[in-house]
């Protein structure tokens, strides 16, 4: 969805300059004008131009800019490219016909043909717009003086506060004074079993063991600071943690395995990124390198294949965001897929939103509409690597997938698990297998079937020929399958953006130099005429002068340790967001979290071992009154788990959990295909598939009144023990463990969660057969550790609690299983019941 | 034999009893320990009872569909006032039914319930982009979090069945919880979606017996049993409630349970459309490829809200027609065009019309002038909204917007105004429909809002 454009007159002084019409030959323009020119006006002015008024398919013939944009199927042209070029598609009457119900003279037809395989020069420019800005310099400078994200954090002095001894680092002298000055006071420290419960899921997602338990208790009671500092420094250290964190990343990197929207075709290469961001917090990288290494990974030196592979998985992050590949036009799509682009790196990197600067000048911020098209610029020179490796052969999309890409082949031996061996002579047959199809294409187009028959049969054969092309395309010379990744590339000539009045790609106006937002910027770029400035843009976002890097990020780190962020608003630090809470905590953290070398681990550490940290949730009251939100922290937030902890946390007690890496993921092994209905789509029927959007078969007929099953889809993953961060997410799709507890949309980026009690999570908790499997495990788990009912009760609380049960739920749960029994079920039957109500009790999903 | 119903009503605590058990003594006195869904006598005799709201989500254009502009159509071409060409409609407008009303022929079939139908032609809101306006217009404001419509009807006029949600939406969009959620008021009020984003639920739906929702059976348990487990899941539910002594989650757990296992007999029975005559799918478009899913939703409305559901969304997304709007709004209308006027009259020939209020609209409306040739812009200044049936006037216009459809300039009704005319509708004055939070009353208005009194039957 576009932003709405300013309600306000944009100023457009027209000037004829920046074409390229006097670079044209005498000869060029002869050509154009006597055969192209006259044509064009005689037979398609008509209906394709600005004239026609309403015109056809949305093409209009009569500038350059606009025969190269095309109408609703794409650019009419494509100079030098004829198969490309619709216009000479539609005059030789291949998928369009045109002139309607009449061809153009052979002669007149070769004209045009080398017309498009000159260049197809063109002196019809566009008088062209250009757009002033609004937002004046002084405006920028302004907010850069006096707005507090655009300035650089500072440390502060420490405050003054009146309960020295209850504070024990700096984080909690920040909050503590703002607590006393609004008259409350911090809750009480909460005790060793609610603290380790905790610790362990914030830092691993998963809960604590009996025996953790006991030994953390044990160290609690000589010293609670050591206590926690050990534990702390084990959890850091679990492979766990990278899974925990890395996730919380992948929900603002928008991370999924499919495109998503009309076309919902998969990414079978996205479980690098997942993979690469897990061991990015695992190896506890550098924040500021993993900015760049996602930005710009490709340009970065490398020491080896292997240090340029990773490099270039982590540019993923720009090419995985949602795309509609029904989108016929290839400068539309293109102009939002770059679109997209800025949006993911400004909110996600900058907690700014420049994305509604791509129509007008930013209503509540300082960024000038060329603001954003200087990094429109950036990142259209940058190709995007997202789909489906072609061979020479060609490319044979569906009908509804209009737009294709391919993937980068990376310097490393480690194909996905699609990628097969060929021999020669299975490389053979597939190529002869191709060659028949392409001859079958070629017959069809003579035979005279009905015209949806037609259509039918050339998807079905383009289905299987794209199979076949990608198949010659996956593997090297040796027949050895290529190791592929998503991610981007320059371009060989950097050009700089034109700006788009209200955003429209066939209203061009000046072009932008390229660059980044003036208002984080204290001087312009500097971006050579031969590069895009990708490396720069990271460079500039990475560095400790950007205000708002640092502040984002340890605003992330905070949010998800203490249940809402400084700034509530995540992706907003504008004049819109939410002001922080505690501006010089902010400052503070940020620039420790630059001192510390932008360590993540380090900000976690000083923030779990804050007395800040410790609090009861004790509610209260009249403090309640002064502070509904609790946004000065007198009580720690009760924080519902989230939707992976849940599962995870299940998995673990019932020991039934995987805690290994499963390479890759299905969608990997499902390779490119599309997603309908629920399902992922073998290969071999893709083409069937692809009918049936337009023509919709079968639906229709069907009557109302039969019945669909519960279907067992790996998608759904109901079967899988492995962490859920490694569970498919496929766009619209994603399993229902995950989404009935308000899993992050992942065509959005997602810094803040939604946490609902529905009657849907109920039902899931209920009746849900993963639950009770998982129910019936944990049972059997405690059953076998002993057979006396008291510490099997015991055990179940400890387990599922972390903490003993109290007197009455001991007695609750003794009383359900003697009624059970009595009433005729088995000892294991009722146990399992009674493990599940634990895992349906809100206890069990909320961290207090 | 035992029954849910039996088993519930044996239940040790009421259904609830639990929405309030954590509130402070003051608050719990002003509003006695009672089933919190109960229904609720309004403030004011009113006729309409319940509500079906058709939220058109992506800001469908006005000025082609409900809001005739003949200057538009004079002056194609002309300089819009904020830039790019006006563009007249690609649709023709018509006089229809006995009051005339204008309608396009984009909508043939809703078209012919124009007697029916009030239109009011002078909406406007604050937000110009989809998030902001979709929240503001569910909930007033989209600033903060806050109760939406659904759930200030349900706390205001409580559910008629005590087996289903008092607020269901079908199909509702990816992210939008907050569109349906009571924010500070206790959980029980927010709504419950049936069938997610995109759509896929309702096209795989096939409304058989036995066919609902997800995991809405337990394959193992007979009710006697599930009912002693959740006994004991409510048990230690409530006992963590009075530790935490004010926790609206837990609260939120507890009631979401009740309800959960009440609606595991009610809502396949409810669902179970197999007995609907072959005449009432065909009213509502059913078995056709155009109108199959959509048409499935609004006879499920129907169908719940006969069954007593007080507010029923149903979400018809992508109207965002920035480009190819011929076309695109043209397919977008076919998918709602027959489900739309079926519910109409399947409503009219049960009666039900009468005290039914039948909503329809989208977060914006559209610029009168083109974008991208065969598009048009949001437009937040100026739109239309109708409604049918539950107290409204039949074949009336209200308000109106400048000559090309820019802006709302006869009598404007804001989002806030609309807002206090529904629940007006409803027998609910705005101003005293109030929830006490954090020491201050909270209300769907906020400070705002005027009754558009003249759309009044």
């Amino acid at each position: 969805m576009l932003p709405i454009r300013a309600a306000s007159i944009l100023l457009i002084t027209l000037f004829a300059g920046i074409t390229s019409a006097a670079e044209l030959t005498t000869e060029q323009r002869n050509f154009f004008e006597s055969k192209i020119h006259p044509v064009l006006i005689r037979e398609c002015y008509g209906c394709h131009s600005n004239k026609a008024g309403n015109v056809r398919g949305g093409l209009r013939l009569d500038t350059k800019q606009l025969t190269l944009l095309g109408g609703g199927s794409g650019p009419a042209v494509v100079p030098g490219d004829l198969d490309e070029s619709l216009l000479y598609n539609a005059i030789t009457h291949q998928d369009f016909e045109m002139p309607p119900n009449r061809k153009l003279p052979q002669t007149v037809i070769a004209d045009f043909r080398k017309w498009i395989e000159m260049g197809a020069p063109d002196p019809r420019e566009k008088a062209l717009g250009e757009i002033q800005s609004k937002v004046k310099p002084e405006d920028i400078q302004q907010a850069k003086e006096n707005f507090w994200a655009y300035q650089k954090p500072v440390k502060h002095p420490l405050p003054q506060v009146q309960h020295q001894d209850w504070a024990k680092t700096d984080i909690d002298r920040f909050v503590l004074a703002r607590l006393e000055q609004a008259g409350l006071q911090p809750a009480e420290d909460a005790d060793a079993e609610t603290v380790l419960r905790r610790l362990c899921f914030d830092l691993n997602g998963l809960p604590p063991t009996p025996e953790q338990i006991a030994f953390f208790k044990k160290g609690w009671q000589q010293d609670p600071d050591r206590a926690i500092a050990y534990v702390v420094d084990r959890l850091l250290e679990k492979p766990q943690y990278g899974e925990r964190w890395g996730r919380h990343w992948l929900d603002v990197a928008r991370y999924a395995e499919s495109t998503g929207r009309t076309v919902n075709m998969t990414f079978p290469e996205a479980w690098r990124y997942r993979d690469y961001v897990i061991d990015s917090f695992n190896e506890d990288k550098p924040f500021d390198r993993f900015v760049m290494e996602q930005l710009a990974g490709d340009l970065l030196s490398k020491k080896s294949d292997e240090e340029f592979a990773k490099n270039l998985v982590a540019t993923t992050f720009l090419a995985i965001g949602s795309k509609d590949l029904n989108e016929a036009n290839r400068i539309q799509f293109r102009a939002n897929l770059i679109d997209e682009q800025i949006d993911a790196t400004t909110r996600v990197f900058l907690g700014t939103s420049v994305a509604c600067a791509r129509c007008h000048d930013h209503k509540f911020d300082p960024i000038p509409q060329a603001d954003y098209y200087a990094m429109a610029g950036v990142f259209q020179s940058m190709e995007t690597f997202f789909g489906n490796p072609q061979s020479e052969y060609g490319a044979f999309q569906g009908l509804q997938e209009r737009q294709t890409s391919t993937l980068l082949v990376m310097p490393i031996d480690d194909p996905s698990p699609g990628g097969k061996s060929l021999s020669d002579s299975e490389l053979q047959r597939i190529k002869d297998d191709l060659e028949d199809k392409k001859s079958q294409l070629v017959d069809l187009r003579r035979s005279s079937s009905n015209p949806m028959q037609l259509l039918r049969q050339r998807a079905i054969l383009f289905g299987s020929m794209s199979v076949l092309s990608n198949q010659i395309a996956s593997v090297d010379q040796q027949g050895k399958p290529y190791s592929f990744c998503m991610g981007v590339q320059e371009v060989d000539r950097p050009t700089d953006a034109r700006l788009l009045v209200r955003g429209e790609i066939d209203q061009p106006a000046q072009q932008v130099p390229r660059g980044f937002l003036q208002v984080l910027s204290n001087e312009p770029a500097k971006i050579g005429s031969n590069e895009s400035g990708r490396l720069q843009l990271a460079e500039w976002i990475a560095s400790e002068e950007n205000p708002l890097t640092a502040r984002v990020m340890v605003n992330r780190i905070w949010q998800h340790l203490l249940g809402q962020g400084i700034v509530s608003s995540t992706e907003n630090f504008g004049s819109t967001g939410q002001s922080p809470s505690h501006p010089e905590l902010l400052d503070q953290l940020s620039t420790r979290f630059v001192d510390s070398g932008w360590s993540v681990k380090t900000m976690i550490r000083e923030i779990v071992t804050s007395r800040v940290y410790r609090m009861k949730s004790t509610f209260n009251e009249s403090f309640h009154e002064i502070d509904p939100e609790n946004q000065l922290l007198w009580r720690a937030n009760p924080k519902r788990l989230d939707a992976e902890a849940i599962r995870d946390a299940m998995l673990a007690i019932s020991d039934e959990i995987d805690l290994d890496r499963p390479h890759a993921s299905i969608v990997a092994k499902a390779g490119y295909t599309r997603v309908a209905n629920g399902q992922l789509r073998l290969p071999q029927d893709t083409s069937a598939g692809m009918m049936r959007g337009p023509f919709g078969g079968g639906m229709g007929g069907g009557r109302f009144g039969g019945r669909f099953g519960r279907i067992d889809n790996p998608l759904q993953g109901e079967k899988a023990k492995v962490r859920s961060v490694y569970l498919p997410v496929v766009r619209d799709e994603e399993p229902r463990s995950l989404s009935v507890f308000d899993f992050a949309d992942s065509s959005g980026i997602i810094g803040t969660r939604e946490t609902s009690n529905t009657a849907n999570q109920s039902l899931y908790m209920m009746n849900n057969p993963f639950v009770i499997q998982q129910s019936e495990a944990f049972a059997k788990r405690i059953a076998e550790q002993s057979s006396s009912t008291d510490r099997q009760v015991e055990l179940a609380f400890v387990m599922a609690y972390g903490r003993p049960a109290t007197d009455s739920e001991t007695k609750a749960a003794e009383s359900f299983l003697r009624k059970f029994i009595a009433d005729g079920a088995s000892r294991s039957k009722a146990l399992a019941m009674l493990c599940q109500s634990l895992f349906a009790s809100a206890e069990f999903r909320y961290l207090d | 034999m035992f029954t849910r119903r039996h088993l519930l009503q044996s239940a040790t605590m009421g259904f609830g009893y639990l929405a309030f058990a954590g509130m402070n003594a003051a608050q719990a006195d002003q509003q006695a320990p009672q089933n919190p869904l109960a229904p609720k006598e309004p403030h004011f005799p009113a006729k309409a009872k319940r509500v079906i709201f058709l939220f058109m989500g992506g800001g469908p254009s006005h000025v082609d569909t409900f809001d005739y502009k003949p200057a538009l159509a004079k002056d194609e071409g002309k300089s819009g006032k904020y830039g790019g060409r006006l563009m007249k409609s690609p649709w023709e407008f018509r006089q229809r039914g006995q009051s005339g009303l204008w309608i396009s022929d984009v909508f043939p079939e809703v078209a012919k319930h124009a007697d029916d139908m009030t239109l009011i032609r002078s909406m406007h809101c604050d937000q110009p982009l989809h998030p902001g306006a979709t929240t503001q217009m569910h909930t007033g404001t989209s600033q903060f979090i806050r109760p939406s419509l659904g759930s200030w009807t349900l706390y205001g006029l409580g559910n008629e069945n005590d087996s289903l949600p008092g607020f269901v939406s079908l199909n509702p969009p990816a992210g939008g919880a907050r569109n349906m959620g009571s924010a500070f008021l206790p959980a029980i009020y927010s709504g419950t979606k049936i069938g997610g984003p995109g759509g896929q639920f309702f096209q795989r739906f096939r409304g058989g017996s036995g066919e609902t929702v997800p995991d809405i059976r337990n394959p193992n348990l007979t009710d006697r049993q599930q009912r002693a487990q959740l006994d004991l899941i409510q048990t230690l539910n409530r006992e963590k409630l009075q530790r935490d002594k004010v926790q609206p989650g837990v609260e939120g757990v507890i009631e979401s349970y009740e309800l959960a296992f009440r609606m595991q007999d009610a809502l396949p029975a409810l669902m179970d459309t197999s007995r609907e005559t072959q005449s009432t799918l065909d009213m509502y478009g059913i078995g056709q490829n155009e109108t199959d899913g959509f048409g499935k939703q609004c006879l499920l409305a129907r169908r719940f809200v006969e069954a007593g559901v007080r507010f029923v969304e149903v979400t018809h997304n992508g109207w965002d027609q920035h480009r190819n709007l011929k076309a695109d709004l043209q397919t977008r209308a076919e998918g709602c065009d027959r489900p739309i006027a079926g519910l109409l009259q399947d409503l009219k020939q049960r009666d039900m019309l009468k005290d039914t209020l039948v909503i329809w609209g989208g977060e914006f409306g559209r610029t009168p002038a083109a974008q991208g040739g065969d598009g048009r812009d949001h437009n937040n200044k100026g739109f239309t909204t109708w409604m049918a049936g539950g107290g409204v006037k039949g074949g009336y216009s209200y308000g109106g917007t400048d000559e090309h459809g820019y802006a709302a300039v006869d009598k404007p009704c804001h989002i806030h105004d609309w807002h206090a005319t529904i629940l007006h509708l409803l027998g609910l004055d705005h101003k005293r429909l109030t929830y006490r939070y954090a020491g201050r009353d909270f209300r769907l208005t906020d400070v705002h809002g005027n009754v558009a009194t003249e759309i009044l039957a």
